[in-house]
């Protein structure tokens, strides 16, 4: 296994109240565990503040995770010494959401990469120039886009240049959170595309996180599902999403919309918000929605166990799929 | 790929620049004032420390052009050597505040913490003295001497320039390249110097030349209530000082060294203004 995630858990503090505020503890994320294998690609879905992205902060160390390990290729991420963890940085890159936020503004595009590669002592001279050329092709770029800054590139190729950038460290895992929705849609398919090659030429993984269910089929051997910073189902992709097991998933693959007029638009199946994580529900997080709740998922949180080829949180995953095929 | 071409760079800057009269008046008038200071031992008519019984107070004429002091000296000739000591100070406690109150508050805003607190913490302690009360009280500590006064004016630029190097570090700490620096592997001190530094220069040096000004201003209230270099030197402050002793009988001493603080206020503030109005994020693409 490349990337292992073990019990990981990341939690907020968080101060109300008033005259005295009252600190307490949000939990971003809530015991996840994830794998990824050397050259596979893992997708996060799951709605906005299920804690997706600290999820792939902690496995950089942007956020710190307050229990369980990140083991990458043998080292735990979390326990590392500044030093080694830098050394360790190039193998394992991120792609961010907003490609203009993620670019240094006042730097030209050749240097930003030539810094990276100075910084790790990659190569030097004209070899380094050779190498940020030949990446930028690689990404779609022209060779003159070295001399201009990030304010003169669309949104597409600003997207293009953080790819390259991850690049040319060559690294062995990509972290790409919500790399497309930030794009036009058709410019999010030539970047998944250009993706999708570098995971096969290369032989990149990636963790890939994203709202759109549409994305991850596309680009995912495997996904995981979150709601409120817990997995509740995880398995190859296309079964998954074929026959989910989850009620969240179902629900989450009914309203992800269908680009073919002939299929009908199905009614939602379950209203509401997700309940604030400062103040998760008792038993099963999913139950104040759950048309199928039961008196146990209000008192007993439901474990991640293997039913139907995948992994499921929910007591009733079964008895759910056989009322539907009935 | 966009059929947008790329935006060739600079093409906003060419088209319209806001606050450009202003820094080139302001330009013309501090260039004017510095090339005074500089050429003074060129320039002045008369040994500026020359005292002379026989030539006391007298009026503007050819020989001393602003006229002379209760001690015979041309006050001509000592305006522009008090140029030359209160510039000096000037620049140099801004330089010191700024190097020092860009460092401090980047590292302050980067990092957090409890660093981040107890620089904080000091700073505001700092500010909690009227500008003018924090210089008197470090030139009461640190003793006299142009050296010390440098560090007393110093001293009370500090918090303008650490409050808006730490407030800009604050906010691009939150920014996704700064995230991103840090997957690269880049080094903290690479990340506030390369990354960070950049992108607060334009501000401090807008800060920088306004409390340019505020220097002057404080160095000549110091010398004005005797805390300035001593004398003999010649300052702008101190000449205004030495003036006010015989305001009535001779009002020249007083205002010439004042006018010529007011011309490097404006020259200064018009520089500031016109920098801060062409930084003007709304003003450029």
């Amino acid at each position: 296994m490349l990337l292992q995630v073990e019990g990981l858990r990341v939690t907020y503090p968080v101060s109300r109240g008033w005259p005295v505020p009252r600190t307490s503890y949000l939990r971003a994320v809530d015991d996840v565990s994830l794998n990824v294998g050397a050259g596979e690609a893992l997708g996060i879905v799951g709605e906005s503040g299920c804690g997706k992205s600290t999820v792939a902060r902690a496995i950089l160390r942007l956020a710190r995770a307050d229990e369980g390990r990140v083991v990458f290729d043998g080292v735990d991420v979390t326990r590392l010494p500044l030093r080694a963890l830098r050394k360790l940085r190039p193998r394992m890159q991120m792609i961010f959401q907003d490609p203009a936020a993620s670019l240094s503004p006042r730097m030209r595009i050749g240097d930003a990469l030539a810094e990276a590669i100075a910084v790790h002592g990659i190569t030097h001279g004209g070899d380094a120039r050779r190498l940020i050329k030949e990446t930028l092709s690689d990404v779609g770029l022209p060779p003159e886009a070295a001399a201009r800054y990030p304010h003169e590139f669309s949104g597409g190729q600003k997207q293009r240049i953080g790819i390259a950038r991850a690049l040319v460290l060559s690294p062995s895992l990509i972290i790409a959170d919500e790399p497309v929705s930030a794009l036009d849609v058709s410019v999010q398919a030539q970047i998944l595309n250009l993706l999708a090659r570098l995971q096969k030429e290369r032989g990149i993984a990636f963790v890939f996180i994203s709202h759109d269910l549409g994305v991850v089929r596309h680009f995912c051997d495997r996904t995981a599902v979150m709601y409120l910073g817990q997995v509740i189902e995880q398995g190859d992709t296309r079964p998954l999403f074929d026959r989910p097991a989850h009620p969240y998933t179902r629900l989450l693959r009914t309203v992800s919309p269908v680009p073919d007029p002939d299929i009908p638009v199905p009614p939602l199946a379950v209203e509401g918000e997700p309940p604030s994580p400062l103040d998760p529900p008792p038993g099963c997080r999913f139950h104040p929605r759950c048309p199928y709740a039961a008196e146990r998922c209000r008192a007993e949180i439901p474990a991640l166990r293997p039913t139907m080829g995948h992994l499921v949180a929910c007591h009733f995953a079964e008895a759910i799929a056989a009322q539907e095929d009935a | 790929m966009s059929a947008a071409a790329p935006v060739p760079a600079g093409a906003a800057g060419r088209t319209y620049r806001p606050g450009r009269t202003a820094i080139l008046i302001g330009a013309t008038i501090m260039a004017a004032v510095l090339a005074a200071a500089v050429l003074a031992p060129v320039l002045a008519p008369h040994d500026p420390y020359a005292q002379s019984i026989a030539t006391r107070f007298r009026p503007p004429s050819a020989e001393h052009w602003l006229g002379t002091d209760g001690f015979g000296r041309d006050t001509f000739s000592r305006i522009l050597y008090g140029l030359r000591v209160t510039l000096l100070t000037a620049f140099a406690s801004t330089s010191l505040a700024l190097v020092a109150g860009t460092a401090l508050g980047i590292m302050s805003g980067y990092y957090g913490g409890t660093l981040d607190r107890w620089i904080s913490a000091a700073n505001d302690l700092l500010m909690s003295f009227p500008q003018m009360v924090a210089g008197i009280i470090m030139v009461a500590l640190l003793g006299p001497g142009v050296t010390n006064l440098i560090l007393a004016i110093a001293i009370t630029a500090f918090p303008a320039f650490y409050r808006m190097a730490r407030s800009a570090a604050l906010a691009l700490r939150g920014r996704d390249y700064i995230d991103a620096c840090r997957v690269l592997g880049y080094s903290d001190g690479r990340i506030m110097l390369r990354h960070i530094l950049p992108e607060t220069m334009d501000d401090m040096i807008v800060v920088g030349t306004l409390w340019l000004a505020t220097a002057v201003r404080t160095e000549s209230s110091l010398a004005f209530i005797g805390l300035g270099a001593p004398p003999p030197a010649a300052t702008l402050g101190g000449l205004v000082r030495e003036g006010f002793d015989n305001l009535l009988e001779y009002p020249g001493l007083a205002i010439w060294p004042s006018l010529m603080i007011l011309l490097i206020m404006i020259g200064l503030n018009l520089i500031g203004d016109g920098l801060r109005d062409s930084n003007d994020p709304r003003a450029s693409a």
